[in-house]
C-alpha cells in the first residue's frame, strides 16, 4: 500500500498541462457548456447549506407538537392553522418540508463536526506516522488496518447503541471509523515528502520536527485530504440517516431525515410523500457531495503534489 | 412478564429478522401458493398464518413460556384444564367441571373421562399432577400465578389444587396452565422435537423462530379439525404480512394497524374484524417520585391529555376510550366517570399543588409502534408547559427499569390473559406488590377481599371499588381499550377473531368445500 500510494503522487507530476486541457481542445461552446456543468454540485451543495443556515430562521417547526389533526395532509393541501403543507404532513400531523429543512441543518452540522474531528485525528496521528516512520509508525499503521477490519457502520450501530442517545454520541459513533482514511492518506502523502530535498535541508539547519511538520509537509496533504472530506461528508450523512432510520442515535427532539423516512415506511402504499421526499433531499445531497468530491480529487492528484515544487525549481 | 406481551424485539434482532423474513418470504413463494389460492383444495386444504410473534419454543412450562408464540402453539398442540371462550368466559377443557370449597383455598377439578395422548396414552391426573409440578419446578413466568400452591391426585380423573391463601382467580390463571405426559424432563429437547399431547394438532416440523406446522390429531378428544394441514409461519415485518396475505401466501394476519385497515377493507376476497382484546393502554404514574407523590398533581396531568382525540385520530377503528383500570371483556370491569379534558384546570390545579414546571418527567415505553401515540401524549403535556422526555427502550433494558421504578410515567399495553382482574388489579396495585409507587391500605383490603371470594357478582362489586380507587387517585392514567384488527381470505371458514390474539384453528377450515 505504501509503494502505491508513493508512486500514486509521484506519477501526476509527469503530466502536463492545466486540469480542464481536454475540455478546451472541443471547442468553445462545449466547454463552457462543461464548465457549467461542473458547477451545479457546487450550486447544489452550497444551497443545502443555506437551507441548513437560514430555513430554520424562515419556517417554525417544533417536533414535539403534533397537531394531530392535520395528520397525513397529501402535498398542498391546506392544515387546519390556514397554512399550505407544500410537501404534505407525517401520521402525527407535522409538517414535511419542515421537517426536511431541519433535518438539513442536522445533517449538515453532524456531516461538519464528524468529518472535522475524524479529519483532525486522521490527519494528526498519519502525519506523525508517516514523518515519524519506525516502530511509532509500524504501530500505528497496524492500529489503522486493525480498524479498517471493522464494518464501519456496523461499529457506529454499537457505539451509539450502548449509550443514551445525543448528537455528540453520534458524531463519536461515526467518526470512529471514518479518521482511518484521513490517516492513510496523510500518511503516505507524509511518507514520500519527507524524503524531499527541501525537508532535509530544513532538518539540516536544525528546525524542530513538529515545525518541519507543519510547514514543510502538511501543506502538501492538504489537497488529498479536502478531497477525501468532501467524499466522507457525504457517507456520514448517509451513515448518519442510516442509524436514525434504525433508531438509534438522535433522540426523537432532534428533527433528521432518517427518522422521518422511518416514520414514513409504513405510509408508502397510501402516503407516499413522507418517506419519498426526505428520501430525495437525501440522495440529492449525497450524489452531488460526491461528484464534488471526485472533481477535487481529480483536480488535486494532477495538480497538487507536482506543481508548487516544480514553480520553485526543485525536483519533482 | 405475562403483562408485557413479551416481545423481545431488540432493534438489531428486528432488523435480522426482517431480513429473515424477506428471504422466508421468498422461499416459499415457489412451494405455496395453488394449495390454499385455488378452490379445489377441500377439506384437506392447508391453512397458512402468519404470525406477528416468532414461535420460539415450544415448552408450555418454560422460560418462554408466556410469550405470545409459545402459547399461540401450545393451545394447538397441548390442553389445559379450562380454556377461555372469545367472551372471555370459562369453558372446560380438561376438565369437566370444578368448584371451591368453603374458604376458597382448594380448588377441585373433575377430568373429562376416555382423553388420549397423540400417541395412544390415557390422560391421567397423574399426569396433570406432573405437569403441575414440572411447571413450578422450572419456575417459568406462569409459575409466578401459583407461589406456594400444590396440587395432588385425588382420583384417577380428580385434581385437588391447594393455595397457601383464598385465590377465587384459580381457574382463570389456568388458562395459562398446559398438560404434558408424565416423565418430560426440563430440557427435553427430543420430546419437544415431536411433542405428545392432546390437543387438536400434532406437530408435523418445527423450525423455532420461523414456522410450526401441525396436522390434525385423530385422536383429539374434541370434534377433530377439518383443515389438513396448518402452517404457523413467523413474518415479523409488517408491509411483508400484508403483501402475503395480498398475494394469497398466508390466509390470516392479525394485528394490523389502524391506518392499513382502510385498504385491506377496500380489497375483493378479504374479511377484515376487529375484535375487543384482554389489553388496554396503561401508563402507569411512579407514586413513588416526589413529583408524582400528590394525587391531584396525577390527575391534573390525566386531565391535560386529550385522549379521546388522540384515540380517534390514531386508533379510530381499533381502539376506544377506557373507563376503567380492566378492559370490559376482563371479569372485574366497572365503568368509572370518564375524565374530561380540560388543560386550563389542570394547569390551575398544577400550580396550586406547588408542581414544579422545570422538572423533566422520563416516559418510558418499550416498542416503537406506540411511538406516535407516546408523541401526541408528549404534545398534549407541553402545550400546559409540563416537559415530558420519551424514551423508547429496548424491551429487557424497558422491563428492567419497569420493575426497578427507574421512570416517571410508564406507557404499557397490559394485557389480561387470564380474563381476570386478580391478576391485574390484584397482582399489580397492592402496596406489596411495588409495581408503581402508590400504596393504600383501603385499597390493598378490597383487593384481597375479592381474592378471597367465589361469587363473582360480589368480586366485581369489590373490584368496582378498588378501580374507583385506582381512578380517581389516578395511580396511572387509562386511556385506551386495544381491539385486535384480523383479516382473513374469504373462503377461509370457521375462524373466531380472539380477544388474546391467539387465534384457535381447530374449527377453521380451507375454502372451497
Amino acid at each position: 500500500m505504501t509503494e502505491l500510494s508513493e508512486q500514486a503522487f509521484g506519477a501526476p507530476a509527469a503530466v502536463p498541462g492545466p486540469p480542464g486541457g481536454r475540455a478546451a481542445r472541443r471547442g468553445p461552446g462545449r466547454g463552457r457548456a462543461r464548465r457549467a456543468l461542473a458547477r451545479v454540485p457546487y450550486v447544489v451543495v452550497a444551497l443545502y447549506v443555506l437551507v441548513a443556515l437560514a430555513g430554520p430562521l424562515l419556517i417554525d417547526y417544533d417536533p414535539v407538537h403534533t397537531p394531530l389533526e392535520d395528520r397525513l395532509l397529501s402535498p398542498g393541501e391546506e392544515t387546519a392553522s390556514g397554512a399550505t403543507a407544500w410537501l404534505g404532513t407525517d401520521g402525527l400531523g407535522r409538517d414535511v418540508l419542515a421537517q426536511i429543512v431541519y433535518g438539513a441543518r442536522t445533517s449538515v452540522l453532524i456531516g461538519v463536526c464528524t468529518v472535522g474531528v475524524s479529519c483532525l485525528v486522521g490527519v494528526a496521528l498519519g502525519a506523525v506516522a508517516g514523518y515519524a516512520r519506525g516502530w511509532v509508525d509500524a504501530v500505528l499503521a497496524r492500529v489503522f488496518d486493525v480498524l479498517l477490519a471493522f464494518p464501519a457502520v456496523l461499529l457506529a450501530i454499537v457505539i451509539a447503541g450502548a449509550f443514551q442517545r445525543s448528537v455528540p454520541l453520534v458524531v463519536l459513533a461515526l467518526s470512529a471509523t471514518a479518521w482511518i482514511s484521513f490517516a492513510r492518506v496523510t500518511r503516505s502523502v507524509a511518507l514520500s515528502v519527507r524524503e524531499r530535498a527541501w525537508v532535509d535541508s530544513a532538518r539540516v539547519m536544525g528546525v524542530r520536527a513538529p515545525a518541519v511538520l507543519l510547514r514543510h509537509v502538511l501543506p502538501f496533504a492538504v489537497g488529498p485530504v479536502v478531497a477525501m472530506a468532501t467524499l466522507e461528508f457525504a457517507l456520514v450523512i448517509l451513515a448518519e440517516a442510516g442509524l436514525s432510520f434504525l433508531g438509534i442515535g438522535l433522540p426523537p427532539s432532534t428533527v433528521s431525515w432518517g427518522q422521518t423516512i422511518a416514520g414514513g415506511k409504513e405510509y408508502l402504499e397510501t402516503a407516499w410523500w413522507i418517506s419519498t421526499l426526505p428520501g430525495i433531499a437525501l440522495s440529492l445531497l449525497i450524489v452531488n457531495v460526491g461528484i464534488l468530491g471526485d472533481q477535487l480529487t481529480a483536480r488535486y492528484r494532477s495538480g497538487g503534489l507536482g506543481r508548487r515544487p516544480n514553480r520553485d525549481g526543485s525536483t519533482p | 412478564m405475562t403483562e408485557t406481551r413479551t416481545r423481545a424485539r431488540g432493534r438489531l434482532a428486528r432488523l435480522v429478522a426482517a431480513l429473515a423474513g424477506v428471504v422466508a418470504v421468498a422461499a416459499c413463494s415457489t412451494t405455496t401458493g395453488g394449495a390454499d389460492a385455488g378452490g379445489d383444495s377441500g377439506p384437506a386444504g392447508e391453512v397458512t398464518a402468519a404470525g406477528t410473534y416468532p414461535i420460539d419454543s415450544l415448552d408450555p412450562h418454560g422460560p418462554e413460556g408466556a410469550s405470545t408464540g409459545t402459547q399461540f402453539a401450545a393451545q394447538e398442540i397441548f390442553s389445559r384444564l379450562v380454556r377461555p371462550a372469545a367472551d372471555g368466559s370459562l369453558t372446560g377443557d380438561l376438565a369437566a367441571s370444578w368448584e371451591p370449597n368453603e374458604d376458597v383455598t382448594q380448588w377441585t377439578f373433575t377430568l373429562r373421562e376416555g382423553v388420549e395422548f397423540s400417541d395412544g396414552s390415557p390422560l391421567t391426573a397423574a399426569d396433570v399432577v406432573a405437569s403441575f409440578e414440572r411447571m413450578t419446578q422450572l419456575d417459568g413466568p406462569n409459575a409466578a400465578n401459583f407461589p406456594g400452591y400444590t396440587m395432588t391426585a385425588a382420583s384417577d380423573t380428580q385434581v385437588v389444587l391447594t393455595s397457601p391463601a383464598p385465590d377465587a382467580s384459580v381457574p382463570g390463571k389456568l388458562v395459562l396452565f398446559y398438560v404434558l405426559p408424565e416423565g418430560v424432563a426440563a430440557d427435553d429437547a427430543s420430546f419437544f422435537a415431536h411433542p405428545v399431547g392432546s390437543g387438536p394438532f400434532t406437530v408435523d416440523s418445527f423450525t423455532p423462530g420461523e414456522n410450526l406446522e401441525l396436522v390434525p390429531n385423530e385422536r383429539y378428544f374434541g370434534e377433530v379439525p377439518q383443515a389438513g394441514r396448518v402452517v404457523m409461519r413467523t413474518i415479523p415485518d409488517l408491509s411483508a404480512r400484508l403483501t402475503a396475505l395480498r398475494t394469497g401466501e398466508v390466509d390470516v394476519i392479525w394485528g394490523i394497524p389502524d391506518d392499513q385497515l382502510e385498504t385491506l377493507e377496500g380489497e375483493d376476497g378479504l374479511t377484515v374484524e376487529t375484535v375487543p382484546s384482554t389489553a388496554e393502554f396503561t401508563m402507569w404514574f411512579n407514586s413513588s417520585v416526589p413529583a408524582l407523590e400528590d394525587a391531584r398533581v396525577r390527575r391534573a396531568l390525566w386531565q391535560a391529555v386529550d385522549f379521546p382525540a388522540i384515540v380517534e385520530a390514531l386508533y379510530p377503528e381499533t381502539g376506544s376510550v377506557a373507563d376503567a383500570p380492566v378492559p370490559p371483556v376482563v371479569l372485574g370491569y366497572a365503568p368509572q366517570d370518564p375524565v374530561d379534558y380540560d388543560p386550563q384546570a389542570a394547569r390551575a390545579a398544577l400550580e396550586e399543588a406547588g408542581f414544579d414546571f422545570s422538572t423533566r418527567l422520563r416516559l418510558q415505553f418499550a416498542n416503537d409502534e406506540f411511538a406516535p401515540f407516546v408523541q401526541a401524549v408528549v404534545s398534549d403535556l407541553d402545550e400546559i408547559g409540563v416537559q415530558v422526555e420519551p424514551l423508547e427502550k429496548e424491551q429487557a433494558v424497558f422491563t428492567e427499569d419497569l420493575l426497578a421504578l427507574n421512570w416517571d410515567i410508564n406507557f404499557q399495553q397490559l394485557a389480561t390473559p387470564t380474563f381476570d382482574a386478580a391478576s391485574n388489579l390484584g397482582r399489580l396495585y397492592p402496596c406489596e406488590a411495588g409495581r408503581n409507587g402508590y400504596c393504600n391500605e383501603e385499597l390493598d383490603d378490597l383487593l384481597a377481599q375479592a381474592a378471597a371470594s367465589a361469587d363473582e357478582e360480589e368480586r366485581t362489586g369489590l373490584y368496582d371499588r378498588a378501580s374507583r380507587i385506582i381512578w380517581q387517585d389516578a395511580v396511572g392514567m387509562y386511556p385506551m381499550n386495544v381491539s385486535i384488527a384480523y383479516a382473513w381470505q374469504q373462503d377461509l371458514e370457521g375462524l373466531t377473531p380472539d380477544p388474546s390474539g391467539l387465534p384457535d384453528f381447530a374449527t377453521v377450515r380451507a375454502g372451497g368445500s
